[in-house]
């Protein structure tokens, strides 16, 4: 996962790491941002993804 | 060229300020607000004991941050006193400090928005004055931290959304909380008897004791720095802390005071614009439909649409059912508004893990409440709604 991602929400400040996923809502380890389903919804603020503004913020493996 | 001015720095505020400087570099911008200008997410106020995090680690951007990334004009601690259509001028109050005197000037604006959100609705009860606290704003949130550090005993008067994510933030990290409301059975106005008993039980393994269907009567001092506080029902309790989460009021005096249209909020069309020219509204002060719909969704949808519309491409507002996340420990809650009052719910599932459809007279669904593990079935749920 050395080119594993994380995106954080603008509005909010939830964190989706790519590596972790979010299994709990059917998204598992590794899954990549742009395979997040579209219609998927921001847990916390309820905004979409397309214009819910998701950050990429630092890469993870960058930081070692 | 005269900007764009946005009145409030809340979450509508400061998101239309980004959402137009996005689509549009250039067009001057000016936030006055009668707070300090800093962006933090309102919801976290009643989760942040347990995320850990004191008020300013709340702060997400602080006004120089805000300054560099909006190209705007910010006025924190300024009032705005008067709005003047004709001249299409707003007249402002910078607050004086120590050594600076109040100070008013006028600014003219090309097009208004007045987001100005809701204030706590005052408890209309004998000895609330000055011992009791809403927490509705970042400054609200960091006396609170203040006056419940060394303390244990906290009141809560209300079991709404913010009652009930108070209550569990507050059991989960050692305190001791009653909660008071009229109702029958937490978020009342927004869930079924069922989910609501479900909730009302995980709170309860978690510490909190409820006094439903009843009211404060009196609040006093108990003369020894506590309070005590008498119910309708006779229930005394001593608590050290007073919250009070009876809900919120859309803040339109400014509005009203400029004869622009409010019932509950001010009043707006698809295009979020106010009944006057060149003035929109957006945010907590506004009611959709005759309802406020005071969210952070809702909000975010509208100020992205309305920053469309601001820089020349005209868009209606359509705000889709949105889902509220209702932080709850060992029961995270989803609730999707029902559109309508007419129909009725439908409810599977056992003990916590439930799931209520609220179908409307042609059987379809218009809303919907899951809870624990059926917070899963969003997705589906969302697509049928």
């Amino acid at each position: 996962m050395s080119n594993s991602k994380v995106w954080q929400c603008l509005t909010c400040e939830f964190v989706y790491s790519e590596a972790i996923g979010i299994p709990e809502e059917g998204i598992p380890p590794g899954t990549a941002w742009e395979d997040v389903p579209e219609d998927w919804l921001c847990p916390d603020c309820a905004m979409g993804k397309d214009d819910f503004a998701m950050q990429e913020v630092q890469n993870e493996s960058s930081f070692i | 060229m005269k900007p764009i001015i946005i009145i409030g720095a809340g979450h509508a505020g400061l998101t239309l300020a980004r959402e137009i400087r996005a689509l549009d570099k250039t067009v001057p911008i000016t936030i006055v607000s009668q707070d300090p200008i800093q962006a933090y997410y309102k919801p976290n106020l009643s989760k942040a004991l347990s995320m850990n995090k004191s008020a300013d680690q709340l702060i997400m951007k602080k006004l120089g941050a805000l300054k560099n990334d909006l190209h705007a004009e910010l006025f924190e601690n300024t009032s705005v006193l008067k709005i003047t259509h004709e001249k299409k001028s707003i007249i402002c109050q910078s607050k004086g400090s120590d050594n600076k005197k109040l100070e008013t000037f006028e600014l003219p604006y090309e097009n208004l928005i007045i987001a100005t959100g809701a204030s706590p609705i005052e408890l209309p009860i004998d000895g609330a004055f000055g011992n009791v606290i809403s927490i509705n704003t970042l400054q609200d949130y960091a006396l609170f931290r203040k006056k419940i550090k060394y303390k244990k005993q906290i009141l809560i008067i209300g079991a709404g959304f913010v009652g009930c994510e108070f209550a569990s933030d507050l059991t989960s990290n050692g305190y001791q909380v009653d909660v008071v409301d009229r109702t029958s059975w937490p978020l009342e106005q927004a869930i079924p008897e069922q989910v609501g008993i479900a909730i009302k039980h995980t709170l309860s393994e978690n510490g909190v004791n409820w006094h439903f269907q009843t009211t404060v009567d009196e609040i006093n001092n108990d003369g020894l720095g506590g309070l005590k506080v008498q119910l309708s029902n006779k229930t005394m309790i001593k608590p050290d802390v007073i919250i009070s989460a009876i809900g919120l009021q859309p803040n339109i005096q400014l509005a009203k005071a400029a004869n622009l249209s409010s019932v509950r909020g001010i009043v707006v069309d698809e295009y979020c614009q106010s009944s006057a020219n060149s003035i929109y509204a957006l945010g907590d002060c506004v009611e959709y439909d005759g309802q406020p719909l005071p969210f952070i969704a809702p909000a975010t949808l509208a100020a992205k649409t309305l920053a469309k519309t601001l820089t020349g491409n005209k868009t209606k507002l359509v705000l889709p059912p949105q889902p509220v996340a209702i932080k709850i420990s060992n029961c995270p809650t989803l609730i999707c508004p029902p559109k309508t009052k007419e129909g009725s719910w439908q409810i599977n599932g056992v003990d916590q893990d439930l799931e209520a459809a609220f179908l409307d007279n042609k059987n379809e669904l218009c809303g919907f409440v899951l809870s624990g593990k059926k917070t899963a079935l969003k997705g589906e749920y969302l697509s049928r709604c």
